[in-house]
């Protein structure tokens, strides 16, 4: 049998280690999230957020695809629709990237209003739309929405 | 026709499994045998018609009957015979089907195994195993059944996937199935015991082999996507923290500390409640990793069905299954008050309790952080999303700790370690362990990672090797042999605990394969005319010609890069980019050369109409050492599993 002092002793490790691995676990939270937004509300970025790493998902606006070769990159616009942003992209784009279609670009708005990232996610079909923009409310009817752009 | 007897096969099953469930529980109720053979002879039966459908599915993809809805969704008249046949569980009804038929397997396997030596368990595990074919049959005959029609019949395919058109992705989801499945058995058996109140240590000496089987399928399939995401996507890494790796990952966690913590019950009639927790836990994640990747909740690169009513259906059976086994087990658990505690903090005990906590507190860490993003949309209508830096920082030292823990816990005593046995034990290790690090920091390796892997990996292999040694010598020194006869006498005497050994060691090689890839890995994005070259690490790559290739159901621009050391070519590597014909998808194939244990990762993902090429190269040194590390834990499950019968087994 134990000792009170030595039972008291295993709980208190027990609990020290558990608590340090869950502050492990908490307190590593706030600087690894990357929050999602769409083109309009980055557009409304107050200056706090410049420099911050985020998400931002849209269409790829049709014909603004321009690439360059060193370093290999890219720039392209992004729109929700009601706003449109410039991106500037670095890397390689996933092989479903495509204009016209939904991308979720991750990176930086940088003070001189321009997207710079260097990750981007595409999804499969004609009608994907990213499913954080879907769950937005952002209702982009698909027919509608292109005229916007050849407009 | 075919496929309607296939569909029929599996309603009946459907029907049968209610058989199978209520059979044995009036067999209880009556005291009467007949009505649990009843429901084993349900259980054997849906088997059969599964089969039956499982066949009739096959045929319809074989003879191209593109009448039959998920034919004409995941195949094409034009794909290979290989992946025509492994297409059937290439979308999401098809998976089902695999998932429950695999259920039907190992019921069936075990309730004919187990029949004669555990006849009490029997009414409650064909209950059991029915109660949870019951619950996906219903989903497959209501909600995804893949033997619908579709009229009328299109004259092609949509086509599988180009991305699972890959040998390692046809074998991919049958072993998680399996893991997820096989852990089903052990689940079962633990209910069995709550609800028959036989709480002793037998269940989980029954269960043994059936739980580190299931641990090695799932084992094998995590790493087998791992390998399919390093080669096939293209991005030269393995694993990516995306929510449905992270869903296969959580049950492996749990079910790795509870492949653990029994051995302590089994020895010291410790942990009795706490192991009922830890399978039913297993279990349960098994299914939400299956709801996970199957509702659509979860933003992910597979992208699976959206059907919220699948979603919801699953939630409804994964509430119930576990709010009856959480439910008994708070019940009956009371009952269960372990006679024998804790001697002392340094023991065997107490490690295997604090590894317990370190794979727990990591699989919160991925449930945290993979379903985080949920809670705070629901809550705060904000979108988050939680990325690899995230888990990196926190499993580092997680994985480490782990790490350190296998190398004490073997070779700790029970009940109460003596300063002298950890002084025998530990000490050459500790020192080994110093040197170790110190040598790294002379080599000049700075990341803390590789310091602090130095330290451990150093410690775990001295305490091993030290092991294995001294009891290799006491043999040959007792049958008078060399000392490598007397090894295979130590092995042979005790094969449970030295298989174990044999995993350890593995696990060993594979975070010295994941240490060394993640933190030297070289990466490096060119742009190209044919005739340039680039350098990457000690390799300059040049750049021959492009030209086209054919495929079966594909054409592709193939690109030619010799690889020189020096000024020695040491090979040419040919990644391509190609297109599939039916679904016109764009995919990326890249080619490997394996060197020095490492890869030459080359991929050429963009070719300009000017004829430039972009090419990416990526040097992952020791990657090798990942595939073969997870090789040899298999290796060790294998001689765990086939190990000789003891007496008292």
């Amino acid at each position: 049998m134990l000792t009170r002092g030595k039972k008291i002793g295993i709980i208190v490790s027990l609990l020290l280690v558990a608590g340090a691995l869950a502050y492990l676990a908490l307190g590593n939270f706030g600087d690894n999230l990357v929050y999602f937004f769409t083109p309009s509300e980055v557009v409304a970025f107050s200056s706090e957020h410049y420099d911050q790493k985020v998400r931002v998902g849209g269409m790829v606006v049709k014909g603004s695809v321009k690439s360059q070769s060193n370093p290999v990159g890219m720039t392209f616009e992004l729109t929700d629709g009601a706003a449109t942003i410039p991106v500037t992209f670095q890397g390689i784009p996933p092989d479903l990237f495509k204009e016209g279609q939904g991308a979720v670009v991750e990176g930086v708005w940088t003070p001189a209003k321009d997207f710079h990232s260097n990750m981007i996610m595409a999804k499969h079909s004609e009608d994907y739309m990213p499913i954080e923009l879907r769950r937005a409310g952002v209702k982009l009817p698909k027919k509608d929405f292109m005229k916007t752009l050849v407009q | 026709m075919i496929v309607e007897i296939g569909h029929f096969a599996v309603v009946t099953a459907f029907v049968l499994s209610v058989l199978g469930i209520v059979a044995p529980i009036v067999g209880l109720r009556t005291r009467n045998a007949d009505w649990v053979r009843v429901g084993r002879q349900a259980v054997t039966l849906i088997f059969v018609l599964l089969a039956v459908g499982i066949a009739s599915l096959e045929y319809s993809f074989l003879t191209r009957d593109f009448s039959v809805a998920y034919v004409a969704s995941t195949s094409n008249s034009k794909l290979p015979l290989f992946y025509t046949i492994s297409a059937l569980w290439g979308g999401h009804e098809g998976s089902l089907l695999l998932w429950v038929f695999l259920l039907s397997i190992f019921s069936t396997v075990a309730i004919w195994l187990h029949w004669r030596t555990q006849p009490a368990i029997m009414p409650y595990l064909i209950s059991v195993e029915s109660m949870v074919m019951f619950g996906f049959l219903a989903l497959i005959v209501f909600l995804s059944s893949p033997f619908d029609r579709l009229i009328p019949a299109p004259l092609d395919g949509k086509d599988l996937n180009p991305l699972l058109q890959d040998p390692a992705m046809t074998m991919h989801p049958p072993m998680l199935y399996m893991g997820y499945v096989g852990f089903s058995i052990p689940f079962a058996f633990a209910m069995a015991a709550l609800f028959s109140g036989r709480l002793g240590e037998e269940w989980i000496k029954v269960t043994q082999r059936w739980t580190i089987f299931a641990w090695m399928c799932l084992t094998t399939g995590i790493l087998m996507g791992g390998y399919w995401a390093y080669y096939e996507l293209g991005w030269g890494g393995y694993w990516g923290w995306d929510p449905v790796e992270n869903a296969s990952f959580m049950p492996w966690l749990v079910g790795t500390a509870f492949l653990h913590s029994v051995m302590v019950q089994e020895k010291r009639k410790m942990f009795k409640v706490w192991n009922l927790f830890l399978i039913i836990v297993t279990f349960s994640l098994s299914l939400i990793g299956t709801f996970l990747v199957r509702s659509g909740v979860l933003t992910s690169v597979h992208t699976f069905a959206t059907d919220p009513r699948r979603g919801l259906f699953i939630l409804i059976f994964l509430a119930t299954t576990m709010g009856v086994a959480f439910g008994t087990l708070i019940v009956r658990g009371a009952k269960l008050k372990s006679q024998i505690e804790l001697d002392s903090i340094v023991s065997r005990e107490s490690i295997f309790l604090f590894n317990n906590l370190f794979f727990l507190v990591a699989a919160a860490t991925v449930f945290l952080g993979t379903l985080y993003p949920l809670m705070i949309e629901t809550w705060k209508g904000s979108k988050v999303t939680v990325g690899p830096p995230y888990y990196n920082a926190v499993f580092m030292p997680i994985a480490l700790g782990l790490l350190f823990l296998m190398g004490v816990g073997p070779y700790i005593a029970w009940r109460k370690a003596s300063l002298d046995n950890i002084k025998k034990n530990f000490l050459v290790p500790l020192i080994v362990a110093f040197a170790a690090t110190a040598l790294a920091f002379a080599l000049g390796f700075r990341s803390p990672f590789t310091i602090a892997g130095a330290f451990v990996v150093g410690f775990v292999t001295t305490t091993i090797a030290t092991d294995i040694g001294k009891v290799s010598a006491f043999f040959a020194r007792r049958d008078r042999v060399n000392v490598l006869r007397g090894f295979l006498t130590a092995f042979t005497v005790n094969q449970r605990r030295y298989a174990g050994m044999v995993t350890h060691i593995g696990v060993l090689i594979l975070v010295v394969g994941i240490i060394a890839s993640t933190v030297y890995k070289t990466e490096k994005v060119v742009s190209l005319q044919i005739g340039d070259d680039f350098t990457i690490g000690a390799y300059r790559i040049k750049l021959e010609r492009v030209h086209d290739v054919e495929g079966p159901n594909w054409s592709a621009k193939e690109g030619v890069f010799q690889v020189f050391r020096g000024d020695r070519l040491l090979t040419e590597m040919r990644p391509q980019k190609r297109i599939y014909a039916a679904s016109q998808t764009p995919t990326t194939e890249s080619a490997i050369y394996a060197i020095n244990m490492g890869h030459v990762f080359l991929t050429m993902p963009e070719i300009s109409p000017d004829g430039s090429v972009t090419a990416r190269g990526v040097l992952n040194p020791l990657i090798l050492w990942v595939w073969g590390g997870g090789g040899i834990m298999g290796l060790g499950v294998l001689l765990n599993i086939f190990r000789p019968r003891k007496r008292d087994e």
